[in-house]
């Protein structure tokens, strides 16, 4: 289950890192073909926040 | 030598040409690792590659390869499933199942959708100590459609050769895509929600009630476990022997969907971080996403650097099918620009890449 995600930039190209609440960590690239991404597709869905600080530093 | 020379008796019938649509059917690939223990939702464990358990308010269980196989058939491991915490009382929405998905591409020659849809048979060997009822439900996503049929462990603790055949799907479509194909759903657990129905042994609009009617409960003991290998799935109305695969073609295809690397080359682009591009060792079926497991060492030849803590993400935007530019954070005191590369074996550090289904 997922427990955070945050939005990172990289210049003006972004991806996620996610979170689990077994404590793994994946960086998650904007593709809906990506099942890491679905997941977080259904995670917002279910009321859930992406971090997003617009790629300050 | 021409072709009309070639003696038909040296195409023999006996080796592979992939009828087996189960991807590492013989559990023998198992990339991730070995053992899992504590699972209480779903995910891909550490066990087999391309098997994931998906459960939800059904006990707790410990997954892993194991070399306990049926005697005599040329299998050297199995994936075993032994519950650690029982749940005696499943509520309504319980489930746990073992299940693969393939890839829609990969089901194309079944003909699905049309009048031409071909008959599927699913052999495999399956040991347990608890007999009864067990399902397997197969759901393909594009309609929404699935059918299910039942199996019996007849004797408690020893390994049984059990085969189904399912009919034809002439109604729903199976895209041609690399998206989800087919589920094929080894049910383990159920809860009413998934029972209490007639099981749908004709491909149907998907009813949850109807997917594993008669269901036993694995979960209520934790002496339970069940074992599977020798999973085949093919098209017609009968089982062949299974399709063993050379190890590294096995492996070749189960890393379309995860696959492991190091042996990182890049360069120093901050005196904090080390960037890197690793091409695939196939390509993969989607752009992936990555982990890093562990701590990484790298060198300039001049000295060593090693990660104040683990840190590896893919470079936004940096990804494709078939490589990936990989940032490596958490360094200090780097040259930048200097050219550096892994310390491979160090930490026995790797970069996970993940397209499963």
């Amino acid at each position: 289950m997922i427990q955070s995600v945050e939005k990172i930039y990289y210049g003006t190209d972004f991806n996620y890192k996610v979170i689990y609440t077994d404590g793994k960590e994946w960086s998650v690239p904007h593709d809906t073909a990506n099942r890491h991404y679905q997941e977080i597709l259904e995670w917002v869905a279910e009321g859930n926040t992406i971090t997003d600080n617009g790629g300050a530093q | 030598m021409a072709f009309s020379t070639i003696p038909t008796a040296g195409l023999s019938t006996g080796g592979a040409n992939f009828r087996n649509l189960i991807i590492n059917g013989d559990m023998t690939i198992s990339q991730r690792g070995t053992i899992q223990t504590g699972m209480t939702s779903s995910q891909y464990p550490y066990a087999p590659d391309r098997f994931h358990y998906n459960l939800s308010s059904a006990g707790t269980w410990t997954v892993s390869q194991s070399t306990d196989v049926p005697s005599g058939q040329g299998f050297g491991y199995s994936e075993k499933f032994q519950c650690t915490t029982a749940n005696g009382s499943l509520s309504a929405g319980s489930y746990a199942m073992m299940r693969q998905i393939i890839e829609a591409q990969m089901v194309q020659h079944l003909k699905y959708g049309t009048s031409n849809a071909e008959s599927i048979t699913l052999s495999f060997w399956v040991k347990s100590n608890k007999t009864g009822t067990y399902s397997v439900w197969l759901y393909q996503d594009d309609d929404g459609r699935s059918i299910a049929n039942t199996y019996t462990i007849s004797s408690a603790d020893t390994w049984e050769k059990k085969t189904i055949t399912y009919s034809p799907d002439t109604t729903g479509v199976i895209d041609n895509d690399n998206n989800n194909g087919l589920r094929v759903n080894f049910y383990l657990v159920a809860g009413t929600n998934f029972t209490s129905g007639t099981l749908a042994t004709s491909w149907e609009s998907d009813t949850a009630a109807n997917r594993a009617v008669g269901q036993v409960n694995l979960a209520d003991s934790t002496s339970n476990y069940i074992n599977f290998t020798g999973i085949q799935l093919e098209v017609g109305t009968s089982a062949s022997d299974f399709e063993f695969l050379p190890y590294d073609v096995n492996l070749r295809r189960c890393e379309r969907y995860f696959q492991k690397h190091d042996g990182f080359e890049g360069t120093a682009s901050q005196t904090t971080q080390f960037q890197s591009v690793q091409t695939f060792h196939t390509p993969m079926r989607a752009n992936p996403s990555a982990s890093i497991s562990g701590v990484l060492v790298v060198t300039d030849t001049d000295s060593d650097y090693t990660q104040s803590s683990a840190n590896g993400a893919i470079t936004a935007g940096r990804v494709s099918t078939t490589a990936v530019q990989l940032n490596f954070g958490n360094f200090s005191g780097m040259t930048r620009f200097r050219p550096t590369q892994q310390n491979v074996g160090a930490n026995s550090c790797h970069m996970q890449m993940d397209a499963e289904l």
